[in-house]
């Protein structure tokens, strides 16, 4: 005799109250932490974006030590004095929710031929001025990300990464501070003001960093792909910011 | 041509087994014989070619950000993405489910083979990463998602049918007892994996598209469209050496 | 342990040796080869698997006499990724930082072989106490080979344990590294997890000789 389980209108019946339970549990959970998690992660860019100017509590050689999220709105209005985004040729607005703009919809705009917004912060601390840009790119297995924080000349100086899903103890490394910290210093541009980008190179001569100006950084070991992502987000996204920099000078 | 690129990435470079070690649960225990470990790849390639499309078709049309918008436009606002997982396993476990229906009416004896590692094809990391990497990786065409699909699911199957000959003549040599089976597989696999690592560096001129970019937002002056130009032309001097 | 029976108590200690998910079962290989390049996300990556297997299991067992055999995968797979989403949105909400360091995770623990075939052979013919036990069980012999590999190749492959350097600094040439040694980067890709547990397996066979294949 066919068992009860095995009849298929008590199967469709059972998937569908499955369904029905299983869908509205997930919805009633992800809309009742919606609000939260939306503040979670509009403290995390603060902090992120903070971190990328020298704004933190790192210790020494220590871990990374953001700004704590009961003060980083604080402490975000106090140093970021501007947020703009740079739209087309010539199109420059402020925008205090700049640091919202989602990086990675701006690029499937432009995928599709559309115009994309490009954000940067503009923060002050101790009398220099830091201009802020997110980028955005893939690693080995997902997204990565970074805040990076240059001067007029295209200077890097400081860098938060972050991503998705890699490997932990390999591309996971990228937002630990011996791979961060290499970034400040570093030159975009070469000498002659030609985009060249900063590559995360397995060749370079130079493991203690000491030279800024060669647009490389040390690899980190078995994290290539990760590190090939992050070279070839820093040449994409950063180079569009080129020309306001240089209208900068211009100005 | 993208396709044969693509084709020849995700069996060799890409590999699913050697290059990011998924679906290794059912690779290492059903490759002691080679006819098992052909059915069960050949399930795999079946399950991939049909999942990624289906799949991809999936996240562009309700799970992407703002990919209802052809329902309505106010739907336009929703994104389901959190909902990929669920709904991606839910499209391989069905297929699963269907492969599992047709293997036991057409040829018993491989269904007795597989045992519990045909229903555990629904879990096999290398389906389910073959439909994130697809999401992640924005592949953006259903003929390129095909392409993939067919892909990594030949390079699965590649891997377990050499598995699985080098197995069946090792039973002949003369390995330490306790290494016997499971333990010198394991080894040589690390060892295959080792031997597949000098496939990463091919290829990876044409894969970085970021290294192409178009000109869009830029201020249009003469010194930034020389500067460009510049480099545009010394990288794609780079890709086609 | 006193209040398990000797059946019972079986079920959590014979996962830890002679039925290893690991190197017997030949289950949840992935995860052990992705997340074992560093001893704490092989932690973290344990004690989430030992979490949702319990619960898992107790929940499979529990509606075990209602599944449509027809649809039986569907409903264990729902059952799982249902359960790490709702941990991954909790985490998301009330601690932000360690549903990061899970980000990663979610997926590996979703689709990790050990949950599904734990379901099939035990959970779906066995009571909500029993299944509890084997998925706790097999849960922590999971994590005891993920921890011992994790240890072996961070140790090897980066000279720290859980982050803090334990040979010397390798750039200042302190420690270990002033003779001469240098890290062995090579056991930090993931071919060198596979030979690692190989060799786990030569001793654990070479302990107990019933478990050789012939």
């Amino acid at each position: 005799m066919e068992k009860r389980t095995d009849k298929n209108l008590y199967t469709l019946l059972f998937a569908t109250g499955m369904v029905v339970v299983v869908g509205s549990l997930l919805a009633f959970v992800a809309s009742s932490l919606k609000p939260k998690i939306n503040e979670n992660k509009r403290i995390e860019k603060q902090q992120n974006i903070l971190y990328a100017m020298g704004v933190h509590e790192n210790e020494g050689k220590g871990n990374v030590a953001f700004i704590e999220a009961s003060k980083v709105a604080g402490e975000f209005s106090k140093y970021i004095k501007k947020q703009i985004v740079i739209t087309g040729d010539l199109d420059i607005v402020e925008n205090n929710d700049a640091y919202l703009i989602d990086i990675k919809k701006e690029q499937t705009k432009a995928k599709a031929g559309e115009k994309r917004q490009l954000p940067l912060f503009i923060g002050e601390k101790d009398g220099k001025t830091y201009y802020i840009a997110p980028i955005r790119g893939i690693g080995l297995w997902d997204a990565i990300w970074a805040y990076v924080a240059v001067d007029e000349n295209m200077i890097v100086q400081g860098a938060y990464f972050d991503h998705k899903a890699e490997t932990a103890g390999l591309g996971a490394n990228i937002k630990q501070r011996f791979f961060m910290d290499d970034f400040i210093g570093e030159h975009l541009l070469d000498e002659n003001g030609i985009f060249k980008g900063i590559t995360v190179s397995k060749s370079n001569s130079d493991p203690t960093n000491k030279i800024k100006y060669d647009n490389e950084v040390d690899a980190i070991a078995g994290a290539t792909i990760t590190g090939d992502g992050v070279s070839a987000m820093i040449k994409t996204d950063l180079r569009l910011y080129q020309s306001y920099f240089e209208n900068l000078k211009t100005n | 041509m993208e396709y044969i690129e693509l084709l020849f990435k995700s069996i060799f470079i890409d590999n699913m087994v050697f290059a990011t070690f998924l679906g290794m649960c059912s690779y290492l225990a059903v490759s002691k014989k080679v006819d098992t470990a052909v059915g069960l790849g050949a399930a795999v390639i079946f399950v991939l070619t049909i999942t990624v499309p289906l799949n991809w078709l999936l996240d562009k049309y309700i799970l992407q950000d703002g990919a209802l918008a052809w329902v309505s436009e106010d739907f336009a606002i929703y994104d389901l993405s959190f909902l990929s997982f669920i709904m991606f396993i839910a499209t391989i476990a069905t297929m699963v489910q269907l492969v599992e229906i047709i293997v036991e009416k057409f040829s018993p004896s491989l269904y007795n083979s597989l045992g519990i590692f045909l229903p555990l094809i629904a879990v096999n990391c290398a389906i389910l990463g073959g439909s994130l990497f697809m999401q992640s990786r924005e592949i953006p065409t259903l003929s390129l998602a095909l392409t993939y699909g067919v892909g990594s699911g030949i390079g699965w199957f590649l891997a377990i049918l050499a598995i699985a000959a080098i197995r069946e003549k090792i039973r002949y040599s003369n390995v330490p007892a306790p290494l016997r089976g499971l333990g010198i597989t394991f080894i040589i696999t690390g060892l295959m994996a080792i031997g597949f690592m000098s496939f990463g560096g091919m290829l990876t001129g044409g894969d970085e598209e970021a290294v192409k970019t178009e000109p869009t937002n830029e201020l249009v002056t003469d010194v930034a469209v020389e500067k460009l130009d510049n480099e545009l032309f010394l990288e794609n001097k780079k890709e086609v050496n | 342990m006193g209040l398990l029976s000797s059946k019972d108590s079986k079920l959590i200690s014979d996962p830890l040796s002679d039925d290893n998910p690991i190197t017997i079962q030949v289950l949840g290989i992935c995860s052990a080869l992705a997340i074992t390049a560093e001893l704490k996300a092989s932690i973290v990556m344990a004690v989430s698997v030992i979490f949702v297997m319990g619960a898992g299991n107790v929940v499979i067992s529990l509606i075990r006499n209602i599944i449509p055999s027809k649809i039986r995968i569907i409903v264990q797979l729902t059952v799982v990724a249902a359960l790490v989403i709702v941990v991954d949105q909790v985490l998301k909400a009330y601690s932000y930082s360690l549903s990061k360091e899970l980000g990663a995770f979610i997926g590996l623990i979703i689709t990790n072989c050990i949950i599904m075939g734990r379901f099939e052979a035990f959970a779906l013919a066995n009571g909500a106490w029993r299944s509890f036990l084997d998925g706790i069980g097999n849960a922590l012999g999971y994590g005891l080979i993920l921890i011992i590999v994790g240890f072996f190749r961070e140790l090897l492959g980066s000279g720290t344990l859980l982050g803090y350097a334990v040979l010397g600094d390798s750039i200042e040439k302190t420690g270990l590294y002033s003779i001469g040694y240098e890290n062995n980067g090579f056991m930090l890709l993931a071919p060198m997890a596979l030979i690692v547990v190989g060799l786990i397996i030569w001793v654990q066979r070479s302990r107990n000789t019933n478990l050789i294949e012939d």
